[in-house]
């Protein structure tokens, strides 16, 4: 067994301080230790005295006598948290309990220990200090936790994380039910991911969309961590969720603005360009003619003049028609829709091209089995068709029949129609952005049938929709309209 | 004057404006014989076959450049024609036309050592006669 002074020594190692009561006196004694922390007491004051006035923290006073004496009186047991004022002046926390002896009631001592938890209850309160804000932020940024332990099968969820997920705090989810929270088009990333990070301690950073309990669809940040145990190996992943919903939508939102006001910023652009160029020129020839007119005296170079006076006044009209349509569309878009049947819309074009299709030989396939009809403007759909095809015939393989191939169908109730040809080709590395250029269209006498991808663009864009094309030189083009 | 330029190039896809440039010349007796070309490209290929064949003789005095043109316009036209121009010693004046008043084009056009000036249509008969008047050998 140790001897006191050993004993003593372990007490200060300790930080343990500790007062002897004789219960029958009343009468205090100190520890060294306890006079090295708190000072020696010079004063005509008894101990208990001293200690009350000067070391013990006010605050703690009334709780400290009120124990004491029960301590003392009727051997009750004490144990408070109080704060005493050291030999340096400063004040810290200790816990202060009796020794609870194993003999029975009879005793003529009580011991009461004085131990240092200063840096202990600092940590407490940090903790609950971190506690606070992490409580607030969460609450406040629609963030929760949650934990799934790999090894049990089973997934643990904050408050916030219910609440996010709109479930009542007792919920409990069930492991094999993990995947419903997840909207079925994201179910196999989310799976995945968390696969990934279980096999292999990959942790994830991913937006996807989850599904309430009651079925409402959002979006969510999800952030995963890998936990290891002392071996290294995967025990669980813990991670967040935060809901990013309103975000999600307002970033929605800006693109489609973004968008909206690129497409009129390019529609400006193209607007000053036909008129610059376009309507200069024609102005330029005219005053060309009539500069010629006044040169010329001859009667047949005269009429000549004449017939060019018509042929630029037809192209002025075009010109100007197109910078009309350009500027009109606006109104057009809130123009009537009426349900449009594809092959009606069709045959109607295949009729005013005939001649055309017969003279080449062309062969038109069509397949509206997935989709018949379709809510739109008429006149706009048959356009639509009639450049797309007069193009398709028009660039044909040389040599070749030309086939044309149109077709609808649906992804996900989002309406398509897909026009192939097995004609020359584009090369699109070279005229990807020249396609649905203006160029094109004024610049080579337009046709007075079909004037151009350009109109057709903006028909298709007009009617909200967007038009892609696919192409390989030498075997064909595909354009495909998303409405 | 008497003297008329032998040989004067337009390189422009407007076929109204090229007929009545072509008027004027004839009417003006501007110059002896006229090439047309309807783009870059053609022109392009022209100079390099007339290149191959060492036969410079065959090179306009003046070549009127449209820059809207399709296939290969007229800054393309420019970016080609200055890595051939190296190889033949005759004199070519070139003369950027276009209906464009946007003063990049102008300066785009000026940065071009080859480019005699730019010009906007429409050419002012008078304008036409000096600038054959000027390149005369």
């Amino acid at each position: 067994m140790l001897n006191d002074l050993q004993l003593n020594s372990i007490l200060e190692d300790f930080d343990i301080a500790y007062w002897k009561i004789n219960l029958l006196t009343k009468e205090v004694t100190w520890s060294e230790h306890f006079e090295s922390l708190v000072g020696k007491h010079n004063s005509e004051e008894t101990l208990i005295d001293y200690f009350l006035n000067n070391i013990l923290h006010r605050d703690y006073r009334y709780d400290f006598i009120l124990g004491f004496e029960n301590l003392t009186l009727d051997s009750q047991n004490f144990n408070q948290e109080i704060k005493l004022k050291l030999n340096n002046d400063k004040y810290r926390w200790f816990e202060c309990r009796n020794l609870k002896s194993k003999e029975n009631s009879g005793k003529e001592t009580a011991v009461l220990l004085f131990v240092n938890i200063h840096q202990s209850k600092r940590d407490q309160y940090t903790i609950e200090e971190n506690f606070f804000y992490y409580r607030e932020t969460a609450e406040m940024t629609s963030t929760g936790g949650w934990y799934i332990d790999t090894l049990a099968k089973a997934i643990y969820w904050d408050d916030v994380t219910k609440k996010i997920l709109d479930c009542p705090r007792d919920f409990n989810l069930d492991y094999n039910e993990r995947l419903r929270f997840y909207s079925l088009d994201h179910q196999e990333t989310a799976l995945s991911m968390f696969d990934k990070c279980e096999k292999y301690g990959i942790p994830f950073k991913v937006e996807l969309k989850m599904v309430t309990l009651y079925g409402r669809e959002f979006w969510v940040r999800a952030t995963g961590k890998p936990v290891y145990n002392d071996e290294q190996s995967i025990i669980g992943i813990r991670g967040v969720f935060q809901d990013i919903d309103e975000n999600k939508s307002n970033e929605h939102n800006l693109q489609n603005s973004l968008d909206i006001i690129a497409a009129q910023n390019s529609r400006l652009f193209n607007f000053a360009h036909v008129v610059s160029h376009n309507l200069r020129s024609h102005s330029s020839n005219l005053s060309l003619v009539v500069q010629l007119l006044n040169e010329t005296k001859i009667e047949k170079d005269k009429l000549e003049l004449i017939d060019n006076i018509a042929d630029i006044s037809e192209n002025l009209d075009v010109s100007i028609s197109t910078l009309n349509n350009m500027v009109t569309h606006h109104d057009l878009m809130k123009k009537e829709r009426q349900m449009v049947i594809f092959q009606d819309s069709l045959d109607l074009v295949i009729n005013s091209v005939s001649s055309l299709i017969n003279r080449e030989s062309a062969k038109i396939i069509s397949d509206f089995k997935a989709m018949k009809e379709i809510e739109y403007i008429p006149e706009y759909l048959g356009s639509i068709l009639l450049n797309l095809i007069t193009n398709a015939i028009r660039y044909k393989q040389p040599g070749r029949k030309p086939i044309i191939f149109i077709q609808t169908y649906l992804i996900n109730d989002q309406p398509y129609l897909e026009i192939s040809d097995n004609g020359m080709g584009i090369d699109l590395n070279q005229y990807g952005d020249k396609m649905f250029g203006m160029y094109k269209t004024f610049h080579s006498n337009p046709d007075a049938k079909g004037i151009g991808l350009f109109i057709t663009k903006n028909q298709v864009e007009t009617m909200g929709g967007t038009i892609s094309v696919t192409s390989t030189v030498n075997i064909g083009t595909t354009f495909k309209i998303k409405f | 004057m008497g003297q008329k330029i032998e040989l004067a190039c337009i390189i422009d896809d407007d076929k109204i404006y090229v007929n009545l440039v072509r008027k004027i010349i004839e009417i003006k007796k501007l110059s002896e014989n006229l090439l047309i070309f309807k783009n870059g490209l053609e022109a392009l290929d022209y100079f390099k076959v007339i290149l191959s064949n060492l036969t410079e003789d065959k090179l306009p005095e003046i070549i009127f450049l449209d820059l809207n043109m399709p296939v290969m316009d007229g800054w393309e036209f420019l970016g080609e024609f200055v890595k051939i121009k190296n190889n033949f010693d005759k004199k070519i004046s070139l003369y950027v036309v276009s209906s464009s008043i946007d003063p990049r084009d102008l300066e785009r056009a000026k940065s071009f050592n080859l480019v005699t000036d730019y010009l906007i249509k429409p050419i002012e008969l008078k304008k036409f006669e000096k600038i054959f008047d000027k390149n005369v050998a």
